[in-house]
């Protein structure tokens, strides 16, 4: 009994200026709160619901009178021979795309990192370019540089005696092309992660290593590595979300194509919503969500739980 | 974890709820139009329009004011790329101008929305206009707008390749389209007989495959269903790969480069609309070109493409809307808008000013337009014609049969179906 009283006494003394602060709180969060419902929550939900009918554009003045499908359009999916393919591009992208990413951002914060102290600033701004540059400048320089006759890239194959192929116009060579501009793209923002965790390693974890005869690489190996181990995951789930994502540069470049080589699940859903099916696209975007937060927990599994096991 | 539940549950409550009202109706047939009042427009009318008609209507409009005096036309430029979803949330929310200018690939989805209004026979006389252009405007059986410009589709040929390939007149079958073709890769010294797919990427090949299919005495649908295995299909097919199949036609032309090349001599031919006059010439090409009508089988066939003008059901001043459109479809009309900004006439009697007929280049066109089709206005035509493309391709560049290529596009069309 005695235990209660106290606890009685506070929640009866306590409760008007609680209830106040709550109101606060609220009030405070309200502007995000409603925003986040009305243009976030609410479409969310609504296109999941989406997906479960067989809703097209032309229902759009009575949107409630289409019939329930059920799972039918997530069935319907892996009939879609467009995108199985766009599925298997996708998958080509990110696994190729995001170590090429990661190890050319990685080097590049290293090489910054140690050996160029002069042109540092220089180099800094250099990699980081292309990050803040419109896809759009981005994609017409490329189509340039990539140009079939008259291009940068076929008169320097030429200078060696190569006659380059047309690397936009050719179905094996598309995808892998676009990975490389992906690559040089993203790089920039991954060095500038990199350099940051690179910095915060502390000097001492290197110096007990050369005393204990540690190479270049030894040290690389057994201190930067497990030292960047938090930047590793953040820079991977970033860069696996965003390539999973991957739309903008074959929408600009190749637009799919040649003979859908280009085609990611990206594009295959703008493709539909384009095309007014609004139930079947939905029920792709929710597919590819639901593959971005597979990947994103794997991520975290690979990296983080390693980490708990050493410990 | 008790509240998420308790969330979800309202949340499948709320879901189950909004879909008790689901189901469709069964589709509607013919609609019937009603009539429009007599007498001069009155009140305010909202115009929307794309690309340079957006900006250049105004001129128009304020012709028709100084005849009706009593009606106010305001028009909105809007700009092409996000016009087809400005359309289709203006149609959802119900908050339409009284009239647009519809892409004629996109007639058929609106109208099954439900959000245009019957054009009305009392007012729109079907005869005035070409027949591939009206039909662009017809939906299951009933008309919901009228065709205000159209464009169609002749091969550009380079005269000095033509010369020196000894070609005097334009090829009439398509036999003599492929000596032709021919001809002007080996005597005329062009690098490429033709060109037919669009640069950079395959999308819209199905506009340069189907005229030959249709001059064959195909077509993408019958009452029946789809068409597009039909015997006289496949033929159209296997003549238009056997251009690539025989070096004639590039596989893969990089962007931008069709005009200068051809210009050059290195691209004998290439089919294309009427605005490639007006590009050649920029480009310093004004008297290096000729035009041929497109080659014949059971018939000589283009496509034919433009815009149409749609009243919405929504419209706040319908009988102003319609009147407005009867105004922009009359012969002088016609043939001002062509001298304000080169849209070619729908009208037929739009022709008959000298401005057009006086100009051999345009009337080439003009004659085209007598024989040109175009697709179904089917909802899902956008979808079809963007797996057709697909199928070119791999017919075109990977080499598949013709025969499975007609398989395989009338069963993605079919699958895809009619949106009905």
């Amino acid at each position: 009994m005695t235990a209660v009283a106290p606890g009685a006494r506070t929640r009866r003394g306590r409760s008007g200026p609680r209830l106040r602060r709550a109101a606060v709180g609220w009030g405070f969060a309200l502007p995000f709160t409603a925003l986040f419902v009305v243009f976030l929550a609410g479409p969310v939900l609504a296109s999941l619901l989406m997906s479960f009918t067989d809703l097209r554009s032309a229902d759009v003045r009575n949107p409630f009178a289409v019939n329930i499908v059920g799972l039918r359009n997530y069935v319907r999916l892996f009939e879609d021979e467009l995108f199985v393919k766009a599925a298997v591009n996708t998958a080509i992208f990110v696994l190729l795309g995001v170590p090429l990413t990661m190890v050319a951002g990685l080097a590049a914060a290293l090489g910054l990192n140690s050996g160029l102290t002069r042109l540092r600033t220089v180099f800094r701004v250099g990699y980081y370019l292309p990050v803040v540059t419109s896809i759009v400048a981005v994609a017409v320089v490329w189509r340039f540089l990539l140009q079939p006759d008259s291009g940068l890239v076929e008169s320097l194959l030429r200078l060696v005696g190569l006659d380059g192929p047309n690397w936009l116009g050719r179905s094996d060579l598309a995808l892998p092309s676009l990975i490389v501009m992906a690559a040089w793209r993203n790089l920039g923002y991954q060095m500038v992660i990199f350099l940051a965790g690179l910095q915060a390693i502390p000097q001492h974890l290197y110096e007990a290593a050369r005393l204990d005869g540690a190479s270049g690489w030894q040290q690389f190996r057994y201190v930067t590595l497990p030292s960047l181990r938090p930047t590793l995951l953040f820079v991977g789930v970033i860069a696996t979300i965003g390539y999973l994502q991957f739309f903008e540069e074959p929408l600009v470049m190749t637009r799919g194509g040649p003979l859908n080589s280009t085609l990611s699940v990206s594009y295959h859903i703008y493709n539909q919503f384009g095309f007014g099916n609004y139930g079947y696209a939905s029920a792709m975007s929710y597919l590819l969500f639901v593959a971005i937060v597979l990947l994103s927990i794997l991520w975290f599994r690979l990296l983080r739980s390693s980490e708990e096991v050493s410990r | 974890m008790k509240t998420w539940r308790r969330a979800g549950a309202v949340v499948v409550l709320a879901a189950m709820l909004a879909m008790t009202g689901c189901g469709r109706d069964d589709g509607a047939g013919e609609e019937a139009s009603a009539p429009v009042a007599e007498g001069k427009a009155t009140g305010d009318i909202t115009v929307w329009a794309m690309g340079t008609e957006g900006e250049k209507l105004s001129v128009l409009a304020d012709d028709f004011m100084r005849e009706n005096p009593d009606a106010k036309v305001t028009v909105t430029p809007v700009p092409w790329d996000g016009a087809h979803d400005k359309l289709a949330t203006a149609i959802a929310g119900k908050q339409t101008p009284d009239v647009s200018l519809i892409g004629t690939t996109w007639m058929g989805e609106f109208a099954k929305t439900g959000g245009l209004d019957p054009t009305p026979a009392d007012l729109i006389k079907k005869e005035d206009f070409f027949e591939g252009a009206w039909n662009t405007t017809v939906v299951d059986g009933t008309s919901y707008g009228v065709p205000w410009y159209v464009e169609t589709r002749l091969f550009y040929v380079n005269s000095a390749v033509a010369a020196r390939a000894g070609i005097t007149a334009p090829p009439k079958t398509w036999e003599e389209f492929k000596s032709a073709i021919v001809a002007l890769k080996t005597k005329g010294g062009a690098k490429w007989g033709v060109n037919l797919l669009p640069p950079g990427s395959a999308i819209g090949s199905w506009q340069s495959i189907m005229p030959f299919v249709w001059s064959n005495g195909g077509d993408v649908a019958t009452g029946g269903g789809f068409t597009l295995d039909s015997p006289q299909a496949v033929e159209a097919y296997a003549f238009y790969k056997s251009f690539f199949d025989e070096g004639l036609a590039p596989k893969d032309l990089a962007q931008a480069t069709l005009e200068p090349a051809f210009l050059k001599g290195e691209i004998g031919a290439f089919p294309s609309g009427p605005w490639h006059i007006g590009v050649l010439k920029e480009q310093g090409g004004a008297d290096k070109f000729q035009l041929w009508q497109m080659p014949g089988r059971q018939s000589a066939t283009s496509f034919v493409g433009g815009g149409d003008l749609a009243v919405f059901k929504d419209a706040k001043n319908r009988d102003g809307a319609w009147k407005f459109v009867a105004y922009l479809s009359r012969p002088d009309v016609q043939t001002k808008w062509y001298q304000t900004i080169s849209d070619l006439p729908a009208v037929k009697k739009g022709w008959d000013d000298p401005a057009l007929s006086g100009d051999p280049l345009l009337s080439a066109f003009g004659k085209q337009l007598e024989d040109a089709k175009s697709p179904p206005a089917i909802p899902t035509w956008e979808q079809i014609a963007a797996a057709i493309d697909g199928e070119v391709e791999k017919m075109t560049k990977a080499g598949a049969k013709p025969e499975d290529a007609a398989k395989a596009m009338q069963q993605r069309a079919t699958s895809i179906g009619t949106g009905a």
